[in-house]
């Protein structure tokens, strides 16, 4: 009897941890939206602007780090491990910390995920052709994600994920065995991308056996050009993008769309 | 769909030429040609036994299973506006239907035909994008030739081999040209690393303590035999002046008279002390220092040396089985 009562006691505990965790958790959302004015007035009242400064420089540091996996960072993680007991000060210190970004590193913050604050990095300023962005040489796993997002664009934005099998099967590179550079090339596209954000990996409903789709991720929105996109896939074709009219017209008010709300953010 | 299956059937009883003028038809034309059906009499409603021939059924199930492969695989080639390889698939899988007599080789039809349809409904949606369309096979292509494709020009390729091979910094050429149309914040990194280098140590420390075992447990062992060696001599001299320090003190006291010999030697409780004494005795003989001679009883005794010139002696012990030789020089 009592061994019944420990075990049933024991996974209450287990049960209670967990949604204690959950609550832990739904209490950091809570702090960061349910501030008053009148608490931000004071706790700015309660640190020096030099204690602020060096916290805006904390978190742009730990942002920058958070950054080179390129996995989205989240706000539960800044406030964690960061902010602590600025959290009152969040969109204070937040703001000043897209501007430092902007103005002295030229990234840009953005919000992927408004409902569960998700941010990423971009760079604000233009590639230009043959100038390397970073000391770094761009991994060869950007030339696997190109092929990838050009292909689902070309196709008008959702394609099964046989049709990327197959073409990267013609480029030497299959799914099923281990590619010399890229490892396990079906990991990488479908956990790695897709983790990163440059991809979407969605279930087909209604399908037996389960088949997937591909359609491209909230960064690659973000990051990637069409235009430039389109430019490279009319080179290769010997033809002239605009012949793509369908495709010409999507990448065109694309990037109308990137001027005019960089034109009213600075 | 069983209604056509009878009324074929019933045709099958006709030779065979002729008849096809029923299944030849294209499929879209049977649904509506059912009315004229009506007036071919249908046969009988048993299965004959031309139909229910096994070796038949299962040419025609695995030719169904051949071109279910070939629609599977090619799917990308059957896609493509420029043939009309899925019309020709089709065009087989009519004149596979004429012989089709049970379910279970309707039913590889319809799985067939749920390829094809689909296969259809794609390249039916591919011309309905105005301007020109996109074949990811032809991309695939012009991007192997931009990455520097080696074409084996020895073999001809056939359909599905992939011949020649990419170079070495194939991939990266491409990552180099199209990384300008990514706007990617660069990562950061430490440019020299940071002073906290942790990782190094623990493989010194390691390294280290797989070493120092092995030169100690060498250095210990000499060390020991040479203690070994020391402490031998020394107890063996000990003794000795220990002994003679014994038969020096009883002599003063006594007169003189002799000791005997098993009296003095033998130890009741230890045999190895026994020998031992024994031992030492005999370095004394040697030196001269004391005498040994057997008395009026025959029975070995040690007394004092009258003078030192006079006996020069030297005993070799010789102990086995109780026997003690006596050598006197």
């Amino acid at each position: 009897m009592s061994q019944r009562k420990r075990a049933v006691s024991a996974s209450q505990n287990k049960t209670q941890r967990r949604s204690q965790a959950t609550l832990n958790e739904d209490e950091e959302e809570a702090s960061f939206s349910q501030v008053t004015s009148s608490q931000v007035q004071r706790a700015r009242e309660n640190f020096t602007s030099d204690q602020i400064d060096r916290k805006v420089a904390e978190v742009v540091q730990f942002i920058l780090i958070k950054d080179q996996k390129k996995i989205p960072i989240r706000r539960a993680d800044i406030g964690k491990h960061v902010i602590k007991d600025y959290k009152l000060l969040y969109t204070d210190i937040m703001n000043r910390v897209c501007r430092t970004f902007e103005q002295v590193f030229g990234l840009k913050l953005v919000e992927t995920d408004p409902k569960n604050h998700i941010y990423i990095l971009i760079n604000k300023l233009d590639p230009i052709q043959g100038e390397p962005v970073s000391m770094r040489p761009v991994t060869q796993k950007k030339g696997l994600l190109f092929v990838i997002l050009s292909v689902i664009f070309m196709k008008g934005g959702v394609i099964k994920e046989n049709l990327v099998w197959n073409t990267l099967k013609k480029l030497r590179v299959d799914p099923g065995e281990k590619h010399d550079e890229f490892g396990d090339v079906k990991k990488v596209v479908t956990d790695e991308f897709v983790r990163q954000k440059y991809l979407e990996y969605v279930k087909i409903p209604h399908t037996e056996p389960v088949e997937y789709e591909f359609r491209w991720g909230l960064r690659a929105e973000k990051e990637v050009s069409k235009l430039k996109m389109l430019e490279f896939v009319g080179e290769l074709f010997e033809q002239d993008p605009q012949s793509w009219t369908q495709q010409f017209r999507e990448a065109s008010t694309q990037s109308t769309v990137d001027t005019s709300s960089q034109r009213t953010s600075s | 769909m069983s209604d056509s299956r009878r009324r074929s059937r019933g045709s099958q009883e006709e030779p065979a030429g002729p008849s096809n003028g029923v299944g030849g038809r294209n499929r879209s034309e049977r649904a509506s040609d059912m009315g004229d059906e009506d007036d071919i009499v249908g046969g009988p409603s048993g299965i004959s036994e031309e139909d229910d021939d096994p070796t038949r059924r299962r040419e025609i199930r695995s030719k169904y299973r051949d071109l279910i492969n070939q629609v599977q695989q090619n799917r990308e080639d059957m896609l493509n506006p420029a043939n009309n390889k899925l019309t020709d698939v089709l065009e087989e899988a009519n004149k596979l239907f004429v012989n089709v007599r049970q379910a279970r080789e309707a039913a590889l039809d319809a799985q067939l035909l749920v390829l094809a349809t689909d296969l259809g409904k794609e390249k039916a949606s591919q011309l309905h994008a105005e301007g020109s369309a996109f074949d990811p096979s032809a991309f695939a292509e012009h991007l192997l030739s931009f990455m520097g494709l080696n074409r084996l020009e020895d073999e001809s390729g056939q359909d599905g081999n992939l011949e020649g091979y990419l170079p070495q910094g194939a991939w990266q050429k491409l990552a180099n040209r199209t990384e300008s149309c990514f706007k990617t914040a660069p990562s950061f990194h430490y440019m020299l690393g940071s002073f906290l280098a942790e990782p190094p140590p623990p493989r010194q420390r390691v390294e280290r303590q797989r070493k120092l075992p092995s030169k100690e447990a060498k250095r210990i062992m000499p060390i020991q035999l040479k203690k070994m060696e020391e402490s031998h001599q020394e107890a063996t001299e000990k003794e000795v002046e220990r002994i003679l320090g014994c038969l020096q003190s009883y002599f003063a006291d006594d007169s003189g008279e002799p000791i005997s010999y098993y009296e003095f030697v033998i130890d009741p409780n230890s045999f190895s002390r026994t020998v031992e004494n024994i031992f030492h005795t005999s370095f004394l003989i040697r030196d001269g220092l004391v005498r040994m001679f057997l008395d009026n009883d025959e029975l070995p005794c040690i007394g004092k040396v009258k003078s030192i010139s006079h006996y020069c002696v030297c005993i070799w012990l010789n102990v086995l089985a109780d026997d003690i030789i006596i050598c006197v020089l």
